[in-house]
């Protein structure tokens, strides 16, 4: 988990006005943009009295001052910088500091390493213009599963109906989870273990550890009509926050893909309530070998490391 | 169960505080005020007002205390008049299930121990609060705090956090000069604050009628470290003196009730000070309440990372090793009071009567 570079907010979230709380699994972080713009990730506990320091504010000088005793943090080093009762210059010694995150942002979302140090990850191409956070009650891996299992159960692409069937497996590509699932319209059509073809399907690139996911939703002359990023993040008390981001293509054909950009709302939604009733009994299946290849690309990783 | 063994204090008692500065902050840093249970205290458990013939229910550490009157005379029992289930009886309460009660300063204060112990000499003292209490209830409120209950004291004696957290309501950080003394013996904390040219508290300006920018300001928290009750007495020139009687009385190791008394009968009855400044801690206490909950679950168990301290943190640094002082020594069985809590303590507050 510390070596992992998190997506815990998109880029409009986090300001210069007020800070953000974020979790990763148990570990509270507090995210704002010092006066330069640059995101900054410290702890969101002040070492001073454990309050947290999302509740306090972000100085004209882009430094975090917690709200309940004032004491002041740089973002870049998480050292401490003032006590505004003491009205001292005083420096204060290296160990007078909070904890500070590594924080990067690029395509749209601000991502956080615990391990201070961490090499930034490689900057995403573009940013997609759609977005949206949501919350689930439903564990980081139970949420990547679903996604591999059941699609509907988490998210929902408009005029698109998911099938239980898949072009291709849950396969390993460039050290990521990979499977590609048949789609139909949302219209009558012949039902889906009946049809002998299908008109849309979506492909799913996983990060094996982040869970970071690439959809990307073709037609059958492989035109994209959609793309989304979806980043789940473990947060505290078994919740997963998912920040994503989407796009509809252009030059989308035919009616029932150009219809995809008809409607109130986003084409595409993370959704915010899991159907536990449906969830409950859906059985593996494209997920059954997740574990098996997260274990093969992590020795992968390793044996080019060693080498 | 109650399982006190009582000893008689100790000759060789050493103050926590000055006796070796090792010691005194390895004390600071392993704070963990969720397993602090102090006994033989009284609790202002409710308002005066608040006992009649129909039972009220209280708690100290879930410990239940039912609160009514028999004719004039406050009682509190350890079960309802109604439940007769009294096998689980505690060794909290006599053979009766009825607990020692003293009616003073306007509350009913219940004693948390044993009762063969309970005297009347240890009932804190609160110089600026009528002995028989009948203060009017604009004066009285209950908040509560998310919180345990050290903590929320803790949040009182260090006052620089109301420059920040408080500062719409009693001022901001910015003034010329600032001191901190701190007093202590074995049973409570004084900490004496005084600024000079300090901004004017909001509502001061707004209700109070203060025209000025700046005003001199000698503020004082004593805390009674096992009844958990603090004076909160403040002296502003220009402006009213603030006299608030602060109890904070742990319900639960989490949760603290706050039946507090705000006594601004030193100001006038055409200043709208008197009738805004009691009701000011619902926001204040809030404010503090933001701040305490989130502290709360971080201080439930032994943390390997130390707090950092500033030197403004030395009444809260005292405050915790007194705790943790006295909860040593009743881990030993040393329930004895070495200090008298009800000496009147007018001087060490700097109380004049106004």
């Amino acid at each position: 988990m510390s070596d992992v570079w998190w997506a815990v907010a998109r880029s409009e979230e986090v300001s210069q006005s007020r800070p953000l709380n974020a979790d990763i699994g148990d570990q509270p972080v507090v995210l704002w943009r010092d006066a330069e713009g640059i995101v900054r990730a410290l702890e969101d506990r002040c070492p001073h009295r454990r309050a947290p320091l999302s509740l306090g504010c972000v100085l004209g000088n882009g430094m975090i001052q917690c709200g309940y005793h004032g004491w002041t943090f740089d973002g870049a080093t998480g050292h401490l910088e003032d006590i505004p009762n003491l009205k001292s210059k005083t420096r204060f010694p290296p160990i007078y500091k909070a904890r500070n995150f590594a924080a990067a942002e690029s395509g749209g979302f601000v991502r956080v390493c615990l391990d201070s140090k961490a090499a930034p990850p490689l900057p995403a191409n573009e940013t997609l213009p759609l977005s949206g956070t949501a919350q689930v009650t439903l564990g980081h891996e139970h949420f990547i599963a679903a996604l591999f299992d059941d699609p509907s159960l988490v998210i929902a692409i408009r005029r698109v109906r998911f099938t239980p069937y898949l072009m291709a497996e849950l396969a390993e590509q460039d050290g990521r989870l990979v499977l590609e699932r048949s789609c139909q319209w949302a219209t009558p059509h012949w039902p889906a273990p009946f049809s002998s073809d299908f008109p849309i399907t979506l492909r799913i690139a996983t990060d094996p550890v982040s869970g970071e996911s690439d959809l990307l939703l073709r037609d059958d002359g492989f035109n994209p009509l959609l793309r989304a990023t979806l980043a789940p993040v473990p947060a505290a008390r078994g919740v997963t926050q998912i920040r994503w981001r989407a796009r509809l293509e252009s030059g989308r054909t035919g009616i029932k893909a150009r219809s995809m950009g008809f409607g109130r709302g986003s084409p595409f939604c993370v959704l915010s309530s899991v159907d536990a009733g449906a969830l409950r009994i859906l059985k593996p299946s494209a997920s059954i070998h997740a574990a098996a290849l997260r274990e093969a690309i992590s020795t992968a990783a390793q044996s080019a490391g060693a080498a | 169960m109650l399982e006190t063994r009582d000893v008689p204090p100790a000759d060789d008692y050493v103050d926590p505080v000055s006796s070796d500065p090792k010691a005194f902050a390895a004390m600071v840093n392993s704070w963990v005020p969720h397993d602090i249970v102090l006994k033989d205290a009284w609790f202002p458990l409710a308002h005066g007002f608040a006992a009649t013939e129909k039972p009220v229910r209280r708690a100290v550490y879930s410990q239940p205390y039912f609160l009514w009157r028999e004719g004039d005379v406050a009682v509190a029992a350890e079960f309802h008049p109604s439940d007769r289930l009294t096998s689980g009886k505690s060794a909290y309460s006599n053979a009766a299930g009825r607990y020692p009660v003293i009616e003073k300063y306007g509350y009913i204060w219940c004693w948390f121990g044993n009762p063969d112990n309970a005297a009347p000499e240890h009932v804190p003292s609160i110089p600026y609060l009528p002995e028989e209490g009948g203060l009017p209830v604009h004066m009285l409120g209950t908040v509560r705090f998310d919180c345990t209950a050290p903590l929320s004291l803790e949040n009182l004696i260090d006052l620089t956090h109301a420059d920040f957290l408080h500062a719409d309501v009693v001022g901001d950080e910015k003034m010329d000069k600032e001191t901190v003394e701190v007093f202590h013996d074995s049973e409570s904390i004084t900490m004496v604050r005084t600024c000079v040219n300090k901004s004017v508290a909001p509502i001061m300006k707004w209700f109070g009628g203060v025209r000025a920018d700046v005003q001199q300001v000698r503020q004082v928290i004593r805390i009674y470290l096992r009844s958990h009750a603090a004076i909160a007495y403040g002296r502003f020139s220009p402006g009213d003196n603030v006299q608030l009687f602060h109890p904070c009385v742990p319900e639960t190791r989490d949760r603290t009730r706050l039946d507090y008394t705000m006594n601004t009968s030193n100001v006038k009855k055409t200043n709208p000070f008197r009738y805004i400044m009691p009701k000011a801690s619902y926001k204040v206490s809030r404010q503090d309440s933001s701040m305490t909950s989130p502290q709360s679950p971080r201080y439930m168990n032994p943390e390997k990372r130390k707090d950092l301290h500033s030197p403004l943190d030395e009444a809260g640094q005292k405050y915790r090793v007194l705790m943790l002082a006295l909860a040593e020594r009743q881990a030993r069985g040393d329930y004895a009071y070495r200090d008298n809590v009800s000496a009147d303590c007018s001087e060490l507050i700097g109380y004049d009567g106004t």
